[in-house]
């Protein structure tokens, strides 16, 4: 293993690859990702893929509308097909609550340059004749969101890093990280020590625990998500569909497979990514009954994984005022593999020249939670 | 006009194994239309099921040359190419030879004109391309004529299953067995042989319509519901060149019909076939039949009739006390049947009449064979209740027992076996092979092989699983040829893969599948493994091996051999995943509970 690197990563999820994978491409040498388990052994190994930019906060837009960029060149930048695909995403509303919000943020939505849509419940009858609309009063419709693989983004990702020089080192554990007077020295592995000045702490929903090594407090803790996938079925679905109402969302993969899950009805404490079969029995309930013609599609496997929740549902990304160079990416709260891309971008950014270029991402700082926080209404 | 004690019409095993008797006490005669004798038989590369005593672990060619061979030592007349046209009053047959008309009268008549093969009916049957598994297995064997390139096999008995076999041998591509019922027709052994060659044996298929203009350019097969009725929209298209219809005999009853035979429809025993009693006595006093004729069976009960028939003949013509023998050969008889292959035949006898004694096939129970590990020796895959008993009788040290019951599967006794493997050549269903498993984690499996080139030392080779599924990679370490054509190939292979590998096969060009639900391929995998992806969880997600509705169950462990052999790591210290429910796909309807209401 190498003993020296001007910047250490610590977790090999989407977000450390991604910064890191940036950090090569702006110039950097000697960058280095040491991940714990195997690439994508995280949240990113769990999750649905979905790639939004409907979002309740005009900056969470911005950033978003960025990410879907970057998404967009995904395949000749990172080198990888995978499996990109922009069928859209329809959000329903049942509530009148719920529609004026939807009114709303499309409004905001488009004042950011945005092409999305409210439509109308016979709209949406028309265009996706296989949802049951009953109750549905409106639809905020944008074509230009999608999804992708997130496995195999995270792997494109550390094959590149690899490619361009950069070590990306798996089953390999930060345990500690050396500070003196302020400044980072190095970090402790389990497997040998790197020295370096800047570590990037994108741990996931354990960021806290690296955040300890340098006496930080960091506010994210993890929360399950249970998922499940079916059998390859014909092409029916285009878009990714979310349901607050009802509390899910479902997508189909360009392999054909259903992808569904939903917020934990009875969420288990942060590291326990155990399978329920009360998970079956309820998305079994509501996905019928909005989507009859599933009925007797198989279910192949159920897995969970957790969010990295932070208070606002929305990320923490900022660099510690007490440690210099100790910079944190966390707190994605169930979004941060589509923000990814961007939010690589822009740490890689704050790194090189010390503050973001492309995207102002200054409404993610830690102090907000100071002042005083809006939760982001817009999450499953 | 010549006239004879006794005329045996159809030299088949029935018919030859009579004659034989017949010849020893009266006058006989014995014609048959083919050039040669043997029926059937002539046409079987195969190595014959049975009973050693009658000829089983044999191939076919070779028992129809042994008995042929018998026949001529005797005094018996003998006349091939000789046509039966007709059964004419006065006891008289007339035959065709040479173009020309002969007569002879017999004082008793043995019909042994075995069957010939149902037709199936669909849409272009009449197709060039269309054949019965007969017509193909006569140009193929006897003549080495291919009829084509690309086989489809509607059918799964014993035929079809054989004829699969038969035709992958010379190199055929068999794209696959229709059957229309729910579970393969014909011995398990004779389905695995087919199975691991990757021959798939699709259940609850059928035909629909053969294409082409011509000749066959490919077929319409589909689903069938519980009354055989196609499901719409099930129908499938696949491309052969070649439909080889196998779907049962029907027994040739026209001349037991002309001598005044009654005929009743039995279909346990094959459709209409001449009542007759326990000894093979029909309702016309002075005719006999046997073998497929009067039932549709085995070479070894067609033998064993047609020696009851010349007895019951020379015990009416001469008065000789054949009491003993006769009843000797019904015990055999009764003890072949008894096992539950032969239910529909024990049916089919008891609508006719002839009681067939209850004879229960002794549950014997295999203890495990731990203390044999290291040492070489037999593994025996053989556990359906199935008329054989090769194995037993090939081997000489006492460590193979199937007992009184032929009808028993085999017991092993792994502290007698000397690993000489005998048993791997003789043994007709090919369902033994050689094991050693001991401290270093490479095992040697030997593995029966029948197909050439023989594999040669050193030379790296395939293993593939039951279902002719690429396992790993391994080296062919000894080939022991046998002059029976069943040569063992012994490899050296990870010893996780003892119970898996079945069969050996040349690297095809192509790459194999290891995941067959999500058609992976043997080289997307290396390709991945070499471009620095080497954990199975990372791998997994870039192929979708493991991922298919099967969950795994053969893909996984396949994987880990490949990540293992790439990487050096041994497959004990790989992380291999995790299983998650539910462990079948499930239909989303299982989980609703309002839904009723
Ligand atoms: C069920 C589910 C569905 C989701 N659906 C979506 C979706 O549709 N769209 C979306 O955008 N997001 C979704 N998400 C959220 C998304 O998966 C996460 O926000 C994202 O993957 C976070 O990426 P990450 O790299 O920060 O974290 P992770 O992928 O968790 O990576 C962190 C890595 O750090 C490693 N690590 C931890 N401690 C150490 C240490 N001490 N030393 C070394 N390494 C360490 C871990 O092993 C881990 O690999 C979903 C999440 C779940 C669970
Ligand atoms: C592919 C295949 C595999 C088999 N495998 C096995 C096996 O492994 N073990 C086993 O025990 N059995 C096996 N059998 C079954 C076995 O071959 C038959 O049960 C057996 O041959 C029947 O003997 P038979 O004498 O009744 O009839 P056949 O062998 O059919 O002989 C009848 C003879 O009568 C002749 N004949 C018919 N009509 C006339 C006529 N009018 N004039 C003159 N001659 C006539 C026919 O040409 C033929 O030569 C197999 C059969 C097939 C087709």
């Amino acid at each position: 293993m190498i003993d020296r690197a001007s910047v250490v990563v610590v977790g090999g999820g989407i977000v450390g690859s991604a910064i890191a994978f940036n950090l090569l491409k702006m110039g950097m040498k000697n960058v280095c990702v040491i991940e714990r388990s195997y690439v994508s052994s995280g949240s990113t190994g769990r999750c649905a893929g979905g790639i939004r930019q409907q979002w309740s906060s005009s900056m969470n837009v911005k950033l978003a509308m960025r990410s879907v960029k970057l998404f967009e060149q995904f395949e000749k930048e990172v080198g990888m097909n995978i499996e990109y695909y922009q069928g859209g995403y329809l959000l329903l509303a049942y509530t009148d609550s719920e529609s004026d919000d939807f009114v709303k943020n499309v409004k905001m939505q488009k004042s950011q340059g945005l092409d999305v849509d409210i439509l109308t419940k016979h709209e949406i009858k028309e265009k996706f004749p296989f949802i049951n609309v009953e109750g549905v009063k409106l639809g905020s419709w944008c074509k230009s969101d999608g999804h992708a693989n997130p496995q195999i983004a995270n792997i494109a990702y550390a094959i590149a890093i690899r490619k361009m020089g950069g070590e990306f080192i798996t089953h390999t554990t930060v345990t500690g990280i050396d500070v003196q007077n302020g400044q980072i020295v190095g970090v402790q592995t389990d497997n040998g020590y790197i020295h370096t000045n800047t570590v990037i702490d994108a741990a996931g929903f354990e960021s806290p625990k690296i955040g300890e090594m340098v006496g930080i407090t960091i506010p994210v803790y993890g929360e399950r998500h249970q998922i499940l996938v079916t059998e390859a079925v014909n092409h029916f679905l285009d878009p990714l569909v979310i349901n607050f109402n009802h509390n899910y969302y479902v997508r189909q993969t360009r392999h054909g497979s259903l992808i569904m899950g939903q917020g934990d009805v009875n969420p288990a404490p942060g590291e326990d990514i155990g399978n329920t079969i009360e998970f079956l029995e309820e998305m079994s309930e509501k996905m019928v009954r909005d989507f009859p013609i599933i009925k007797n599609v198989h279910i192949v496997r159920q897995w969970s994984g957790a969010y990295d929740m932070s208070p606002d549902a929305q990320p923490i990304i900022d660099e510690s005022k007490s440690v210099s160079r100790f910079i944190y990416a966390t707190g994605f709260s169930g979004h941060g593999f589509m923000l990814a891309p961007a939010v690589g971008e822009a740490v890689a950014e704050m790194i090189i020249y010390g503050r973001t270029v492309t995207t102002d991402i200054s409404n993610l700082k830690m102090d907000r939670f100071a002042i005083g926080i809006e939760r982001e209404h817009n999450v499953v | 006009m010549k006239e004879y004690d006794a005329i045996v019409i159809g030299g088949g095993p029935a018919g030859m194994s009579a004659a034989s008797v017949l010849g020893d006490h009266v006058k006989t005669l014995i014609l048959d239309e083919n050039d040669a004798l043997g029926g059937q038989l002539v046409k079987q590369t195969h190595k014959f099921f049975g009973d050693h005593a009658h000829y089983a672990s044999k191939r076919g060619f070779e028992i129809a040359k042994e008995l042929t061979d018998e026949i001529y030592k005797k005094p018996v007349d003998i006349s091939t190419a000789s046509t039966v046209i007709g059964i004419y009053p006065q006891n008289t047959v007339a035959y065709v030879k040479d173009g020309r008309e002969e007569l002879v009268r017999y004082k008793k008549l043995l019909i042994a004109t075995g069957a010939m093969e149902r037709q199936l009916p669909f849409i272009n049957s009449d197709l060039p391309g269309v054949y019965g598994a007969g017509a193909i297995q006569t140009l193929m064997n006897q003549y080495g004529i291919f009829p084509g390139k690309r086989f489809l096999i509607i059918g799964s008995g014993n035929i079809g299953l054989i004829l699969a076999y038969q035709l992958a041998q010379t190199g055929a591509e068999v794209r696959m067995i229709v059957e229309a019922l729910d579970k393969v027709g014909g011995y398990e052994v004779h389905a695995n042989k087919v199975k691991r060659l990757g021959i798939p044996i699709l259940l609850k298929h059928t035909i629909v319509k053969a294409m082409g203009d011509e000749s066959v350019q490919g077929v319409v097969i589909a689903e069938v519901d519980d009354k055989f009725g196609v499901i719409p929209g099930t129908e499938k298209e696949i491309v052969v060149d070649t439909i080889c219809v196998s779907v049962g005999l029907i027994p040739l009853t026209e001349l037991a019909e002309q001598a005044k035979c009654k005929i009743e429809y039995i279909p346990e025993l094959g459709g209409y076939v001449p009542v007759r009693d326990e000894r093979m006595h029909t309702t016309n006093s002075d005719v006999f039949v046997a073998g497929d004729l009067s039932s549709i069976e085995e070479a070894t009960t067609a033998i064993i009739e047609g020696k009851l028939a010349a007895m019951q003949i020379v015990k009416d013509l001469t008065k000789t006390d054949l009491g003993k023998e006769i009843s000797d050969e019904l015990k055999t008889l009764d003890i072949f049947r008894s096992g539950p292959k032969s239910f529909k035949i024990r049916k089919g006898l008891e609508k006719m009449g002839i009681k067939v004694p209850e004879i229960e096939v002794p549950k014997l129970f295999q203890t495990p064979i731990e203390n044999a590990k290291s040492k070489l020796h037999a593994v025996i895959e053989c556990t359906e209740e199935i008329p054989c008993n090769s194995c037993e009788s090939s081997c000489k040290f006492d460590a193979i027992k199937v007992g009184e019951n032929i009808n028993t599967p085999p017991i092993f006794d792994p502290s007698k076996c000397t690993g000489c493997a005998v048993c791997v050549t003789a043994c007709p269903g090919l369902a033994i092979f050689m094991e050693k498993l001991d401290e270093s984690p490479n095992a040697t499996i030997g593995i029966p092989y029948e197909f050439l080139p023989l594999p040669k030392f050193n030379e790296k080779m395939w293993g593939m699983d039951k279902e002719g599924n690429y396992v790993c990679d391994l080296t062919v370490k000894r080939v022991v040829k046998n002059p029976n054509k069943t040569n063992i190939v012994y490899v050296e292979l990870p010893k996780e893969f003892v119970d898996d590998v079945r069969h050996v096969r040349y690297p095809k060009k192509e790459s194999p599948f290891v995941c067959r639900c999500e058609e992976v391929t043997l080289d997307q995998i290396e390709k991945i493994i070499d471009s620095g992806i080497t954990d199975f969880e990372e791998i997994k997600r870039m192929t979708r091996i493991t991922m298919g509705p099967c969950g795994g169950k053969n893909c996984k462990m396949i994987t880990l051999g490949i990540i293992s052999r790439k990487t050096g790591i041994p497959i004990s210290k790989l992380s291999h995943g995790t299983s998650r429910p539910p462990v079948k796909p499930t239909e989303f309807s299982a989980f609703l509970r309002g839904d009723e209401k």
